[in-house]
Parts: structure tokens; C-alpha cells; sequence
């Protein structure tokens, strides 16, 4: 099965091969034969790398400890869910199934695109398999997953038992099909930069492959907190670890991408600036699995030392010339009348909003690669933690949300100050209004009420513009309320499906803030019957609890919440010793509620004296993180569905096409 | 010319920004800070765990420190002072956020002056952008009468109608 699956890899590099020769020169010489064969050759390349991924799975569910791989990251008491997961549990494994995500992308964008922008089509097809050819090179030479041993184990290693969770086994997946979907609307940029067809297609028929991409990812980073909560024991969900910022910063040029891309869409403005968000947020992708997979973080030494670094600093220089190339190449074509009637205007709002979320961007990355140029500077190594991400980041945050809280409300073209005070009138005086109050509730920490106060001021503007449209339905078609409000949205998938997004945005905001302002920790030494207190919380050391599998054995604490006096919960936090021999991990107890997270560790116990060490966080709010990303997944599920405008597009589309065909 | 409604917009922003810049001095909150907590968050933790601070890490190398942190702070050492023998100890790395001086000043200024660059140049684009914009803009009766409108105008104001026509 080793050799069938090193068998693909290699075929599948041929066909790659064959899909950027045959579409590139297609598309040179305008032969549709070629390009077809290019397309086809796509479609081969997905169904080798499918079977080498099967392949890598059947090795793994069979114990096949001879394969390195299969060795190093599973065993034979390994749960079969996470078996599938071990496919992504290592570097050559995860760079497999980067692969696998890029050529099934690479297979739906050929499959619907048969009839499709075909002249774009070409040039997708060769970016997109040039990118694949890449990965298969590294899976090939570099990282191969089906290398066997000369010695066969009897068992295998396992998997690290911190990765033994399901929000870890799904996270990379998701990371992944954020990241690498990310690629496709850069490959049409590419084709409408080789092309010279610079119209809106390109972003308009990858808006979709945008949204769930960045969506996606945004589940992603949220699943990849979820797991550092629930897993890693310090009561926290984000480090500003190397690792977790790589996701994040092309999270956040996307994400300034969908905004500024609608001002290209309304005012043909931005051309330029879009193109290059596109391919910006492609190179810090790509960037981010060359920080995350090289080591380059740790230290610039460790880079030279990995098998894969130098080959992704490769890739990543050759993109940055192709793309940038290809973009100044084009600077004449894309210039477009930038006209502004007023400086408050929507468009100049989206303008700052651009700014600051590619600002965040950069202060991000700028933070994460510090460390290097520090090293090589001054040949000192330092240290950018969480401090330095939070005190830069708090400002960047405010200004965004005062952004998002007057931008919706600010009219596209000229806004009358008159009018914006008119509309402003309300969400802002809700916004005081609630500043006020949780002043007057007792509330002093500076940062949580202005970004509380900041939050509410953003919801109350959603509120209003759904109440506005709402209102204005009803006068001008007499629809009862819930009808109009139905049909208001109906109409504007986009507008309303973003609104959600920023609702769900706030939520975890209120989240993040709470949580990290009014956290409330102890820590304390218990015999059995002694309690300790966590704010308005009494914890009693109940009794030992054990349990066994074949996987692990749990050693733990039962613990009474009392609130009050009353009892409320029970709560085992305890530790895994895994049979495989790993170190053992902490399992935390959570009693979470919507107003606040009770979190348990037990960090030590002593036999001998039958005293546990706890360890205890109060986290308020932090559910609102979770709740706010499911809200956020749906308002961009609903931005996605067709609307009213998109259908009355496409039929324009199709009746322009029609057109110049019978003038030809 | 710039029209007042123009100008005042500027001044709110310029004022808007000097707000933000001014957040930043705001001091660190003060739920629950003392000597102690903020030593353990400007110190790193070495334990290899996570990429957290001695305050934040629950690991045991981090246990030793925050009693360590304690003795010191008892013994009546600043935090100023604790923090150094951590550093000529450990060297640089522990310290959990760079300093604010000499080469490690540029971490701190660096995002701050992107942004505001960024913001002048945005300012300075709208200003140009909105001066043609203005010189384009055709008088309303032109428009109304519709006749010396041109194709571009007549494609906005077909376009303004459409999408009013929608959000309605």
C-alpha cells in the first residue's frame, strides 16, 4: 500500500506537471484541445492525491508501524476518529492533506467552470496546479509521508494526547479549507492580471468561494481557541502564539478584502488596491504554513536545519515577483477615475476600515517576525508575547468598532452631516446609555467599558438599519412587519447575511473582553471536605475518582459548586496517563453558563496525604466567544444564498452576452 | 476650495485619531493588578508549555517563579529590579513584550506609524479624489432635465434608482 501511495504522489506530480504545461501553452496558443487536457489532467491530479490520502489512512487504520509516519503518530489503542485525524497530525501527513484540499478546490472550480469565464479558465488552471506541483514536490521529496523503517516497532508512538480532542481533530480541516480556498480567487486575479480581462469577474464569481473561505477559516481559529481552552489548561483560549497568529493575519487582509471589493463592485474604484489584498492575502497564507512548518519562529537557526523551509521561502519569493510582476505589468489597464463626492461618504469609511484591518494585519505579523529581525540585528534573541499583541491590538480593535458602528449608517456618495446626526442619534446615545450604566453598576476598568460601550453602539446600528429597511418596506408596500423585514432581507442577502457577521463579530468581542478583564483565578491545596472559594463560588473537595480504558487511565477530583450554599454542580477536573507512555495531560472540568465559565484544573495529587492540588478561573462571558462565532457562521451562510440582485445580475449578464454576440 | 461640511469631517477625524493614539497611554487595568501580577506578566514562562507569561502558565516551572517573584518582592525589591535579575539570569528572552528603548522601540512604533501613514495617504488621496469629484459633479438641473447628462451619469442615476428601488 506504501508503494501505491508514493505511486500516486508521483503520478499525481506528473499529471500537475502535465495540467501547467498543457493549460499555459493552451492558453498560449489559444488551443482548446490543450486547455481541455489541462483541465482534465486536473481532475486526475485530485483523483491521485485522493488515493494516496486513502492510501496513508488505510496504512494507519491497519498498524502498519513499518511506514514512518504511521509509527511516529498513531498506535494501536488510538480511538479510529482519531485515526483519520492522524492523517494531519504530521508534517509530511498535513502537507498531504494541504494538497488534497487544494486539488479538490482545483476539481470544483474546473467542474464548474466547464461553460464558464473560459478564457480566464487557462490561467486559473496553471496557477492553481503550479501551487499543487509545489506541494507535490514537497510531499515527493521533501516531506514524504510513505518513507518505511528498517526496524518495525512494535507499536507505535501514538498521537500526542493533547491532540486527542475533537476540536482538534476537526481544526486543521478547517484551518485548511479557510487557508487554501483563499487560493482560488487569487488564481483568478492571476488569470485576469495574464489576461488582461480586468472587469469584475474575477472577484464576482469567486465571491462565493471568498465568503465560505473566510468563514471557514474564521471557524477555524475559533475551533483552534475552543481546543486551547478546553485542552491546554491555563484558562485561556489565545496565546498570540506564532502558530495562531500565521491563521489570523491572512484572516484579517481577507476579511478587508470582502469589504473593499464592494466599493470595486459600486464605483469601479480600488481596482488596484483589491488586486493586491487578493494576492497579499495568498503570499501571507502561504507565509503562514512556511512560519508555522519551518521553525523559523523558534529561531532563525532552526530554519536552515528544516527539510522544507528553504523550499517554501522559494515558493514564496517566486509568488511575490510573479504576482507583483504581473500586477505593475497591468497598472495601465487597471486605472480607474477615482472620484470621491465627499469626503463623508461611505466609501471613504470602507477606506479607513481597509486601513485598519490590513494595519491589524500588519501589526500582527510585524510582532510575529520581530523576534527574527531582532536576532539578526542585534544578535539578540527576545520575546513578543501576549502583552505586546494586547496593548497594540486594544486601540486597532476600538477603532474598527467604531468603524463598523457608523460605517453602515455613513450613505454611499455624499452623507449630509445632518442626516448622519439624524441616524447616529440613537445607536450612539445607546452606546453612552450603556457606558453609564455599567459605570454606575460598578464598573471601572477603562478598556471594558469602552469596548462594551463600542459593541452595543455597533448592535444598536444593526438593529437600526434592520428597523429602517423594515420600516420603509412597510410604508412603501404595506407588508405587515415580519413579511417586510422578510423581503427587506431576502432582497439583500449580502447586506443582511454581513450585518449578522458583525453582530456575531460583537459577541465575541463582549466575549474576549470579558473574559480577559474580569478573569478571577485561585489556587489551592485540599484535603478531603475542605472547600475553597472562587468569587461568589465555595469548591469542596468531594472525593478521588478513577476510570480506566485501553487507551488511558483518569485519576481525578470530585468537586461540589456552591453558590450560596447551594450545591449546583459537581465538577471532575483530573489528569490522563496514557498507556503509550506519553506524558500525562490535564483534563479540565468547565461548568460553563452564559454569564461566566467555572474552570477546574488538577494539577497535582499526593497519595500519601490524599491532598489535590486545583487550580480555578472564573472566566465571565466566554460562551458569548463561542455563541458570537456560531452567529457569525450563520450570517455568512446566509450572505452566500442567492438574493434577488444576484439573479437580476446574472440575467443582465446573460442578456449583455447575448447582446454583443448578435452585434458580432 | 473645500467645503466646510469637508473640513469639519477632517477635524473629526484628526480628533478621532488623536483619541486612538491616546487609549494606548490609558493604563493597564487595574482589576486585580498588584506588584505581583505584574511581574508575572512581564516575565515569560520557559517551560515549553504555551506561549504564556508566568502569570498566565499553570505548569510547575511557573509555580516555582511566582513564589520566587513573592520573595523578592518581600525582601523589597522593585519590580523594576526583580524583572533585571530575570533577565541578567535568563538573558533578554523572559522578558514577555520588548522594552520601550533603543532598537526594541521600533516593535512599539512600527504598526502605530504604518497606520497613521496609511491614514495620511488615505487623506490625501480623498482630498484629490473629491476635488474631481466635485469639478464632475454636474448641477442638479442638468440632471433633471436629463438631456446633458452624460452616459456615466445617466448609468448612476439608473443605478441609484435600481438599488433604491431594492432596499426598499
Amino acid at each position: 500500500m506504501a508503494e501505491f501511495g508514493t505511486l500516486c504522489l508521483l503520478l499525481g506530480l506528473a499529471t500537475a506537471g502535465w495540467a501547467v504545461v498543457a493549460s499555459f501553452n493552451g492558453w498560449l496558443g489559444r488551443s482548446g484541445s490543450l486547455v481541455l487536457s489541462g483541465e482534465r489532467a486536473v481532475i486526475a491530479t485530485w483523483g491521485l492525491v485522493a488515493l494516496a490520502v486513502g492510501s496513508l489512512e488505510y496504512l494507519i487504520f491497519t498498524d502498519r508501524f513499518d511506514i514512518e509516519y504511521v509509527a511516529s503518530y498513531s498506535n494501536r489503542a488510538l480511538p479510529s476518529t482519531y485515526k483519520v485525524s492522524a492523517l494531519w497530525a504530521g508534517q509530511a501527513g498535513s502537507i498531504l492533506f494541504w494538497l488534497f484540499v487544494l486539488c479538490s478546490y482545483a476539481a470544483i472550480v474546473v467542474a464548474m467552470n466547464r461553460r464558464r469565464n473560459r478564457p480566464l479558465m487557462p490561467v486559473v488552471v496553471t496557477t492553481l496546479s503550479v501551487i499543487a506541483v509545489f506541494f507535490l514536490l514537497l510531499v515527493n521529496f521533501m516531506a514524504r509521508p510513505f518513507v518505511s523503517l528498517s526496524q518495525v516497532p512494535i507499536d507505535g508512538l501514538g498521537m500526542n494526547p493533547q491532540l486527542q480532542n475533537p476540536f482538534m481533530a476537526i481544526h486543521p480541516p478547517a484551518l485548511y479549507t479557510g487557508y487554501v480556498g483563499l487560493t482560488i480567487p487569487f488564481a483568478f486575479a492571476i488569470a485576469a492580471l495574464s489576461t488582461g480581462q480586468l472587469s469584475d469577474t474575477w472577484f464576482r464569481t469567486t465571491r462565493r468561494f471568498t465568503i465560505l473561505s473566510w468563514f471557514v477559516l474564521a471557524t477555524g481559529i475559533l475551533l483552534g481557541g475552543w481546543w486551547a481552552y478546553v485542552e491546554l489548561g491555563w484558562g485561556g483560549y489565545w496565546a498570540w502564539d506564532p502558530v495562531e497568529n500565521a491563521s489570523l493575519i491572512p484572516w484579517l487582509t481577507a476579511t478587508a478584502f470582502l469589504h473593499s471589493v464592494m466599493i470595486e463592485e459600486r464605483k469601479k474604484m480600488l481596482r488596484v488596491w483589491n488586486m493586491s489584498l487578493i494576492i497579499m492575502t495568498f503570499l501571507l497564507s502561504i507565509l503562514g504554513t512556511f512560519i508555522t512548518r519551518s521553525g523559523v519562529i523558534s529561531s532563525v537557526h532552526s530554519f536552515t536545519r528544516s527539510d522544507i523551509g528553504p523550499m517554501f521561502a522559494g515558493f514564496l519569493g517566486v509568488s511575490v515577483i510573479i504576482s507583483v510582476g504581473l500586477l505593475i505589468y497591468r497598472l495601465p489597464l487597471l486605472q480607474s477615475e477615482h472620484r470621491l463626492d465627499s469626503f463623508v461618504s461611505r466609501e471613504s469609511s470602507f477606506l479607513f476600515n481597509n486601513l485598519l484591518l490590513v494595519g491589524a494585519a500588519f501589526a500582527v505579523l510585524w510582532g510575529t517576525i520581530f523576534p527574527i529581525i531582532s536576532e539578526a540585528v542585534r544578535g539578540v534573541k527576545i520575546t513578543v508575547g501576549p502583552p505586546f499583541f494586547n496593548e497594540i491590538m486594544v486601540p486597532i480593535t476600538f477603532g474598527l468598532l467604531t468603524l463598523s458602528a457608523i460605517c453602515p449608517i455613513i450613505a454611499w456618495r455624499r452623507a449630509t452631516p445632518h442626516k448622519l446626526l439624524d441616524k447616529i442619534r440613537i445607536p450612539l446615545g445607546t452606546g453612552i446609555l450603556a457606558a453609564a450604566v455599567l459605570f454606575a453598576a460598578g464598573m471601572r476598568d477603562v478598556y471594558a467599558l469602552v469596548a462594551f460601550s463600542l459593541c452595543i453602539f455597533v448592535v444598536a446600528t444593526t438593529v437600526m438599519e434592520f428597523f429602517w429597511g423594515t420600516r420603509a418596506r412597510m410604508k412603501a408596500t404595506g407588508e405587515p412587519a415580519l413579511g417586510a423585514l422578510w423581503s427587506l432581507v431576502d432582497r439583500n442577502k449580502r447586506r443582511y447575511g454581513g450585518f449578522i457577521v458583525h453582530v456575531g463579530v460583537m459577541l465575541i468581542i463582549v466575549g474576549i473582553t470579558g473574559s480577559s478583564a474580569f478573569k478571577q483565578e485561585a489556587t489551592a491545596v485540599l484535603a478531603r471536605g475542605e472547600s475553597f472559594a472562587l468569587g461568589r463560588f465555595a469548591l469542596r473537595f468531594e472525593d478521588v475518582v478513577s476510570h480506566d480504558n485501553p487507551n488511558l487511565e483518569f485519576l481525578g477530583a470530585r468537586l461540589a459548586v456552591l453558590d450560596g450554599g447551594r450545591r449546583v454542580a459537581t465538577l471532575e477536573p483530573g489528569q490522563n496517563f496514557y498507556k503509550a507512555g506519553q506524558d500525562p495531560s490535564s483534563e479540565i472540568a468547565i461548568r460553563s453558563t452564559l454569564r461566566e465559565d467555572l474552570y477546574l484544573i488538577m494539577s497535582g495529587f499526593d497519595p500519601q496525604a490524599g491532598k489535590v492540588t486545583l487550580k480555578g478561573y472564573l472566566n465571565p462571558l466566554v460562551a458569548w466567544i463561542w455563541i458570537g462565532g456560531g452567529v457569525l457562521i450563520l450570517g455568512s451562510w446566509f450572505a452566500m444564498l442567492p438574493d434577488l440582485r444576484d439573479r437580476r445580475r446574472e440575467a443582465e449578464a446573460r442578456l449583455r452576452a447575448a447582446e454583443s454576440y448578435a452585434t458580432s | 476650495m473645500q467645503p466646510p461640511s469637508n473640513r469639519r469631517a477632517i477635524v473629526a477625524f484628526a480628533a478621532f485619531a488623536a483619541l486612538a493614539a491616546l487609549v494606548p497611554t490609558i493604563p493597564a487595568h487595574a482589576a486585580g493588578t498588584g506588584t505581583q501580577q505584574e511581574v508575572e506578566g512581564r516575565l515569560m514562562c520557559y517551560c515549553g508549555c504555551a506561549n504564556l507569561t508566568i502569570r498566565d502558565c499553570s505548569c510547575g516551572t511557573a509555580a516555582g517563579i511566582k513564589a520566587d517573584i513573592a520573595a523578592r518582592l518581600a525582601k523589597g525589591q522593585s519590580s523594576d529590579q526583580v524583572v533585571a535579575a530575570y533577565v541578567s539570569r535568563h538573558g533578554e528572552q523572559i522578558r514577555s513584550a520588548p522594552e520601550r528603548s533603543g532598537f526594541n522601540l521600533i516593535a512599539w512604533i512600527m504598526p502605530f506609524a504604518a497606520i497613521l501613514a496609511g491614514a495620511l495617504m488615505i487623506v490625501a488621496l480623498t482630498r484629490r479624489w473629491q476635488a474631481r469629484g466635485v469639478a464632475a459633479l454636474p448641477g442638479p438641473d442638468t440632471l433633471a432635465g436629463g438631456a446633458t447628462a452624460s452616459p456615466a451619469d445617466r448609468e448612476t442615476l439608473d443605478r441609484i434608482a435600481r438599488e433604491m428601488r431594492d432596499t426598499l
